[in-house]
């Protein structure tokens, strides 16, 4: 079967900085897919090129097989909801859904009984007459997802459109689009900058940063595997730090970092001992170890810097010597049978080897890169 | 330890001069203006504007009272008594009527051709990419500000006039003269290329109210440009076309230069009528009574419109 969206090298140029570099991906029928980036990576700029109201400077975006570019918006069948929802605020919430189905020259008869189905499917019954002002955020939200998808389009696009709610209505809607994307098994983008909202929705998820496509993959692949430094460090809170391969069969293999040898998994294709890599530890795989508790694979002895109370979690900043003094990100999820470590107070810590990424160091042009993601 | 005496509280470090001295002129306020007073204080600063529309108000006391004496023509006085006679000789003669409509037909005429120009333009302005293109626009929309009307009646003048550039070309060419000037459509013409700065700039806002997603969002859904501009901009603009009809419409209503210099006479506007009878015919009575119904046309088609738009449109509030 052909894939319902297949972006072929596709580059958006303006002037001489490029938002988007010769992206390719291909999105199957049915599929939930999302554009996962930080600000200013390109997701917005590579959705309006598949939405056609822009154009890639080179490269083809081919939808069910076919190349779009001489087909404009109003003729493609695209439902978008964009990042300010874009509501028609002069017309009631049933008008703004009946809208794509009177352009689209839907029978007449059969617009309201649809306009009612559709505002049912987000749970809007009986809101039909208001004004878009008249109702709450997560409302209109709602009625813009009606509104993209009342005329049955091929494809969803979804331009950050949770980003503005609180993060309570933002988690629930999440779980509520997912359920309307599940039951009408309509092919849909989203775009975010929220890990978790990316690994909640998606059947895949492709990780984007500077224009170019990092990483495309499952949820879980991308957390587990990341691919590169960049896709391991935005995602989850991770130490990233440089260490030297000492020894490199494929899969399990060692590093020195600072004065030890740490047991890590190494990319596919090994590295040649001697490599200079980065290496990745997230906090939420590091634990510290209580006395007596069965240890994990690698244990190591810190120093507690600082404690930071989160409420489900407690953060701690460790510094460990033997590590070159680095200092570990470290998460302790269950404070109440754990004890509270003290700033200052010695900790043991632990990981299992699969969990410490390795990366080849990385050009110049990649090295620049924040180091940790936002927290999640 | 030297400081062993209580030390009286560390002067504070010194706050800028600036703040200092708003500090006293607060103080100062507030001893003139206590707090008593505050629930005044918005009305203190409407009291200018009120005194404005007030003084405009005891005017138009005035001229419905002159225009309720008739004009005495042994004595060039206004009669003592109270009568109808002013506007008896208004709907008797057909020339007033005849001006009234005339000056009604351009409001209408005027204001619906300078929105045709005024749209697309302010549109564009609003619109474009271009930074060099909207200062272009910009330029172009202000300059005539600078020149006022009269001069600009007069620039008219030199180009459509018997001997104007228009008329040379064509008898260079070898074609007829054409009368350009002290017709109804050069009016008309002028009015418009007067009123188009006044409509971009009351329709501009409204336009950049919009924002380009709404209009994308309509071109995904479905709506072609023109489908998306019947449907989704001209809707959303209503408060600049609104606006914009109203200042133009009541603009070009009273408006008195150009029909004087491009009608040069032959097709005069109430309001040239109406300085003529003050000044040359001296019957302030007449005169008061054509004002009066100028006031009270003028002000029943505004309101018309703003009943049939409803002032929300203006971003005031509806009373429902
Ligand atoms: N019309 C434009 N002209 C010039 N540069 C642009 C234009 N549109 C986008 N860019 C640039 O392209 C880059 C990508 O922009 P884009 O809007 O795609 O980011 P984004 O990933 O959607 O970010 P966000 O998460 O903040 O919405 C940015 O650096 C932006 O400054
Ligand atoms: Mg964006």
């Amino acid at each position: 079967m052909t894939p319902m969206v297949e972006l072929d090298n596709v580059t958006r140029r303006f002037g001489d900085t490029a938002a988007v570099r010769e992206a390719s991906a291909r999105l199957e029928r049915g599929e939930f897919l999302t554009i996962l980036g930080p600000s200013g990576c390109g997701k917005t700029t590579l959705l309006r090129m598949i939405a056609g109201f822009d154009r890639p400077s080179a490269g083809r975006i081919l939808i069910n097989g076919q190349a779009i570019d001489a087909v404009p918006p109003f003729r493609r069948s695209i439902g978008m909801v964009f990042q300010r929802l874009a509501l028609f605020p002069h017309m009631t919430a049933a008008e703004n859904v009946a809208y794509p189905l009177k352009m689209r020259r839907f029978d007449p008869a059969e617009i309201p009984e649809r306009v009612e189905r559709y505002l049912e499917l987000v749970r809007l019954k009986g809101f039909g007459s208001r004004r878009p002002h008249e109702m709450s955020g997560g409302q209109q939200q709602r009625v813009a997802i009606a509104r993209a998808l009342s005329f049955s389009p091929d494809l969803l696009l979804l331009d950050e459109p949770l980003s503005a709610l609180d993060r309570k209505l933002r988690e629930e809607m999440q779980l509520e689009f997912r359920r309307i994307q599940q039951e009408l098994g309509v092919t849909t983008i989203n775009v975010t900058h929220d890990q978790r909202e990316a690994l909640v929705m998606s059947d895949r998820v492709v990780v984007m940063d500077a224009g170019r496509i990092q990483q495309a993959d499952t949820p879980a692949a991308v957390y587990r595997q990341p691919s590169n430094r960049f896709v391991a460090s935005f995602i989850g809170m991770t130490t990233v730090f440089p260490g030297m391969v000492a020894e490199a069969p494929e899969g399990i293999g060692e590093i020195i970092v600072g004065d030890v040898r740490l047991p890590a998994r190494l990319p596919a294709g090994g590295l040649a001992p001697g490599t200079a890599v980065d290496c990745g530890l997230r906090a939420e795989q590091v634990r510290v170890v209580a006395p007596g508790a069965p240890r994990p694979e690698t244990t190591i002895g810190g120093l507690v810097e600082r404690r930071i109370f989160e409420g489900d979690r407690l953060v701690y900043e460790v510094r460990v010597p033997p590590l070159g003094n680095l200092t570990l990100m470290v998460f302790d999820h269950d404070p109440a049978t754990h004890a509270e470590h003290e700033v200052g107070a010695r900790v043991l810590l632990g990981w299992n080897a699969r969990d410490l990424f390795v990366f080849p160091k990385e050009t110049t042009e990649n090295a620049t890169r924040q180091e940790t993601g936002p927290a999640s | 330890m030297t400081a062993d005496a209580p030390r009286p509280p560390a002067p504070a470090h010194r706050l800028p001069l600036r703040w200092r001295v708003m500090d006293r002129i607060e103080a100062v306020a507030a001893a003139l203006w206590p707090a008593a007073f505050r629930r005044a204080t918005p009305w203190a600063f409407l009291a200018p504007a009120l005194l404005l529309v007030g003084i405009l108000l005891i005017g138009l006391g005035y001229v419905i009272s002159d225009s309720l004496h008739e004009l005495n023509p042994a004595t060039y006085r206004l009669r003592e008594e109270y009568s109808l006679g002013n506007y008896a000789a208004f709907l008797d003669r057909p020339v007033y009527l005849l001006v009234l409509w005339r000056s009604l037909l351009a409001a209408v005429l005027v204001t619906a051709i300078t929105l045709v120009f005024a749209f697309p333009y302010a549109y564009v302005m609003v619109r474009t990419r271009s930074g060099a293109l909207r200062k272009l626009l910009l330029v172009s929309l202000f300059l005539p500000f600078f020149i006022g009307q009269v001069v600009r009646a007069y620039g008219w003048l030199i180009i459509l006039g018997k001997q104007g550039l228009i008329n040379q070309a064509l008898e260079g060419l070898g074609l007829p003269a054409a009368t350009l000037i002290y017709t109804y459509p050069a009016v008309i013409f002028g009015l418009v290329q007067y009123m188009l700065p006044f409509a971009v700039l009351m329709l501009a806002p409204a336009l950049t109210a919009i924002h380009e997603e709404v209009e994308l969002a309509s071109e995904s859904l479905g709506a072609d440009w023109l489908r998306t501009f019947r449907h989704i901009v001209i809707p959303m603009a209503k408060p600049g076309l609104v606006g914009a009809s109203v200042v133009v419409f009541t603009l070009t209503l009273t408006d008195f230069a150009m029909p004087e210099i491009l009608g040069g006479g032959t097709n005069d506007f109430i309001a040239s009528t109406i300085y003529d009878m003050f000044f040359q015919l001296s019957n302030p009575g007449l005169a008061s009574a054509l004002a009066a119904v100028l006031v009270a046309v003028g002000s029943l088609i505004v309101a018309l419109v703003f009943r049939v738009a409803g002032t929300g449109t203006l971003g005031l509030r509806s009373g429902s």
